[in-house]
């Protein structure tokens, strides 16, 4: 997933955008033993003697929907998981576990999926879940008039997807879906792909209850009836968020009552010492003071893991200058990361040298990257065709935002460009839209401010996305006969082991090759977190998380 | 009388179809799509084209504004793109009220606080409590709101615990206090400063001084002549202030978690989401011309001497 890199964070106005959330609370609390607002609630010390409401306080923002059949974002997604649920889902360690079904059987060619659904699984309203019900659910997300933006990216594998996509909405069925009994659904794609049942970990296939919507109609989604740990209890556009524990729910019940978020914004570390929410991130502007250990926050600072993201610099190799692998080199190794990361980011960055993040699958640690390196920088300069700089073509790195200035990396960077090897770069800041768009164009000439953000644990997310001649999402036009086969080679090995070995050798000519500048990996972020708050955890890919919570 | 107000509102909707126009061919024109900016990495140049069809986002632009006109005639303003099958009106309509509520609030205190104030400013035109009005007022004025807000948040919700530090509960909760406060002041401000000159400016004028040497008590002058014919300059500004009621501060918004018009309006920007746009700038237009209308009218009530015509 292309991200904006989050040290945007060092604009002012962005700062306060981000480290901003509220808490509304013309609201009654869902717990029955209250009718204080939570936001009334008065602060500090005494709280701990109080019995506390079982419902936990956050701030959010607005999800653009609750169907899953619709969602693209990340903040829609993050509800509709705990409302809603599929065949199988994600735990806290990212692996795949069952969910409604509670085995599944592969056929030899790999292509027929067998599901078994679990016993007496229910819809929060009570309805039976039966296969049908997923066969509906996939036909439905599949229909363009349902108006999903995405169906076929996450149900594209499956046999007849396609077609009921293309054929504009004439065509309804799905003839890859077969239900065989109530409890049994199969499932037949066109490949076999290993991957295909992380998919179905995405909203998109999840079930819905077929005879409530026909019933309901549209407005079935302002009272939405899922399989999830939790039912929407109310939704007030801009203001708050509540969800409660669904008792029909077929694994252990969730431990919470029920969640309130504020969608208004507001100062949210201000929220949160004022006991208006119970989590936070921690901004830059308040790291220091909540470190401290005298600080009253300390204690309830917790380390938020990184995503897994690569922030990185981009080359177009179609354009002039970046056409010369030597003059991609210069700049390369023109750059001291160390003392930006540093010096400019108080160590809260991690300088990346290779593509692969820490910790993903098929992170090398061997990989040699481009260093710092004065002397080579000067001398590859020299080497390429654009040393001369009157006859060099015009730079513009193009960065998102409209706060007015650049991120201070890419100022620096483009000092360290001009001190070291006099290269005059100008910088141009669109705002997020018009540089998605030139960027799907393949017309910007070199990028910054964005990176990619893992959307599965695979190292083909990284290297085979961003790298295959071929890929829609290889913005810089990158192209190495070597790299593609080595990547073909990949996407049908079936020993992890040597597949692993076979992106680690298509990073180390793409890095190699100077294909992009590699920033910033992420690091460590910070977090409070009420002590009375227990079982929240962080994960660096949107899973179900809420059911475990308790407030103690 | 009725003639010329009719003769006005007739002009409203020419007026807003040419601004509607404007902002489609802005829309369509500019850079940016709003399927894009959903698709993100999934973006596929076929799957996003069948989209837009669907949508009727590749019809020409005039058959998309005749189309969007017609409807907007009929009150339906069309759905959210961004936010799945939601009317925008429904969308909308809540947060001009919140907007609104803390909008009028401000404006009461802004004028409550700036009319007096300036008017005892001018009276004391000369002595050393002017300089000391004017002063202070400025200072106010030229505090920037995300300077003040955070302060403000920090002595009474943090040091003091007096109020929430944010939220929103309408007109009689006391979360509307500071942010009232934080637009409210600065618009104190700007009235102090119109008024007092106002007042200056006619209590140096011919009529005064007659009424005065004909013996009118000084309460008289100051009341019957001078500050009626003083409020002129106001009237138009307070016009104006009424124009963006519905208006909402993006970052008075933000800060004390308000949930106003001021950020859809941005993100819908960000997004793309022309309908929503589209809605909120012909609101804003049609405020503008309606504000200008009483403006009008209430000239004519302060000045007997200004007819409409």
């Amino acid at each position: 997933m292309i991200t904006k890199f989050k040290l945007i964070l060092f604009s002012l106005l962005m700062l306060m955008i981000l480290s901003c959330g509220g808490n509304d609370s013309n609201v009654e609390t869902i717990g029955k033993n209250s009718n204080v607002a939570p936001g009334l609630a008065s602060s500090s010390e005494d709280n701990t003697s109080k019995t506390r409401d079982n419902i936990f306080r956050l701030n959010f923002s607005d999800p653009p929907t609750f169907d899953p059949a619709l969602v693209t974002d990340t903040t829609s997604a993050s509800i509709i998981v705990e409302i809603f649920s599929g065949l199988v889902t994600l735990n806290k360690e990212l692996e795949i576990i069952p969910d409604l079904a509670e085995s599944w059987e592969i056929s030899e060619n790999g292509k027929t999926y067998t599901f078994k659904l679990r016993e007496g699984i229910k819809f929060s309203n009570g309805d039976d879940v039966t296969a049908e019900d997923f066969k509906w659910s996939i036909e439905r997300a599949a229909n363009p008039d349902t108006g999903s933006l995405n169906a076929e990216v996450y149900l594209g594998d499956i046999l007849g997807v396609k077609e009921v996509v293309e054929s504009g909405g004439s065509i309804k069925e799905v003839f890859g879906v077969k239900v065989i009994n109530s409890r049994t659904l199969e499932i037949t794609i066109d490949e076999p792909k290993t991957y295909f049942i992380a998919k179905l970990t995405y909203p998109t296939a999840f079930v819905l209850n077929k005879e409530y919507i026909e019933k309901n109609g549209e407005s079935w989604i302002d009272n939405p009836v899922g399989t999830g740990p939790f039912i929407l209890s109310e939704y007030q556009i801009g203001q708050t968020l509540k969800l409660k524990k669904n008792i029909n729910y077929w694994a252990e019940k969730a431990k919470l009552d029920g969640i309130i978020m504020n969608l208004a914004g507001g100062v949210s570390m201000a929220m949160y010492e004022n006991d208006e929410i119970d989590i936070t991130g921690v901004g830059l502007a308040d790291l220091e003071r909540v470190k401290d250990p005298n600080d009253p926050l300390n204690r309830d600072l917790v380390n938020v893991p990184p995503q897994f993201s690569l922030n990185y610099i981009g080359f177009n190799v179609n354009i002039p200058p970046f056409d010369d692998v030597n003059f991609r080199k210069a700049l390369s190794y023109a750059v001291d990361k160390e003392i930006i990361a540093d010096k400019v980011y108080s160590g809260l960055t991690k300088p990346s040298y290779s593509i692969i993040p820490p910790g993903f699958p098929g992170y090398s640690p061997s990989i040699k990257g481009i260093e710092f390196n004065e002397e080579l920088a000067k001398e590859y300069l020299a080497k390429s065709k654009y040393s001369d700089p009157s006859t060099r073509p015009r730079i513009i790195v193009t960065i998102p935002g409209t706060g007015g200035s650049p991120g201070l990396d890419t100022e620096i960077i483009s000092d360290m460009w001009n001190e070291t090897l006099g290269i005059d770069v100008e910088i141009q800041q669109v705002e997020w839209a018009t540089y998605l768009q030139d960027m799907n164009r393949k017309r910007l000439q070199l990028w910054a401010g964005s990176g990619w953000q893992a959307d599965y644990a695979d190292p083909q997310d990284f290297i085979d996305v961003l790298f295959h001649s071929q890929s829609d999402v290889n913005h810089g036009n990158y192209s190495n006969s070597e790299v593609d086969k080595l990547i073909i080679e990949a996407r049908t090995e079936i020993d992890n082991n040597r597949r692993f070995l076979l992106y680690n050798q298509a990073e180390q000519i793409i890095i190699d090759e100077a294909a992009i500048f590699p920033l910033w990996f992420d690091t460590d972020g910070f977090a409070l977190v009420k002590p009375w708050v227990k079982g929240y955890e962080f994960t660096p890919i949107i899973v179900p998380k809420f059911k475990d919570v308790e407030i103690k | 009388m009725l003639k010329y107000i009719f003769r006005r509102l007739i002009w409203m909707p020419i007026l807003l179809l040419f601004v509607s126009l404007i902002v489609f061919i802005l829309g369509v024109y500019g850079p940016g799509d709003p399927i894009e900016v959903q698709l993100g990495n999934n973006y596929d140049e076929v799957n996003a084209d069948r989209i837009r069809e669907k949508m009727g986002l590749n019809d020409p632009v005039l058959v998309q504004w005749v189309r969007y006109v017609g409807n907007a005639a009929k009150g339906d303003f069309g759905k959210s793109y961004v936010f799945k099958n939601r009317d925008v009106s429904e969308l909308l309509i809540p947060k001009l009220i919140v907007s609104a509520k803390l909008n009028i609030i401000s404006f009461a205190i802004a004028i409550s606080l700036g009319i007096p104030l300036g008017f005892y400013a001018a009276i004391n035109y000369g002595s050393s409590k002017d300089p000391f009005v004017v002063i202070i007022s400025l200072f106010f004025y030229a505090m920037p709101v995300f300077f003040t807000a955070p302060l403000l948040i920090l002595v009474f919700a943090l040091q003091l615990d007096l109020v929430p530090a944010a939220g929103w509960g309408g007109v009689f909760d006391k979360r509307i206090i500071l942010p009232a406060l934080t637009v409210g002041i600065p618009g104190a401000a700007v009235f102090v400063r119109l008024i007092r000159a106002s007042m200056i400016e006619v209590l140096d004028s011919d009529y005064v001084k007659l009424a005065r040497a004909k013996g009118v008590s000084e309460i008289k002058v100051l009341w019957k002549h001078a500050f009626r014919n003083a409020m002129l300059p106001v009237v138009t500004i307070m016009g104006f202030s009424l124009a963006g009621l519905f208006g909402g501060s993006l970052i008075v918004e933000i800060l004390y978690g308000i949930p106003g018009v001021g950020r859809i309006s941005l993100d819908s920007v960000y997004s793309r989401d022309y309908p929503v746009i589209m809605a909120i700038v012909l609101l804003g237009s049609s405020a503008l011309v309606v504000a200008n209308l009483i403006i009008d009218f209430v000239y004519t009530l302060v000045d007997p001497r200004i007819e409409m015509l």
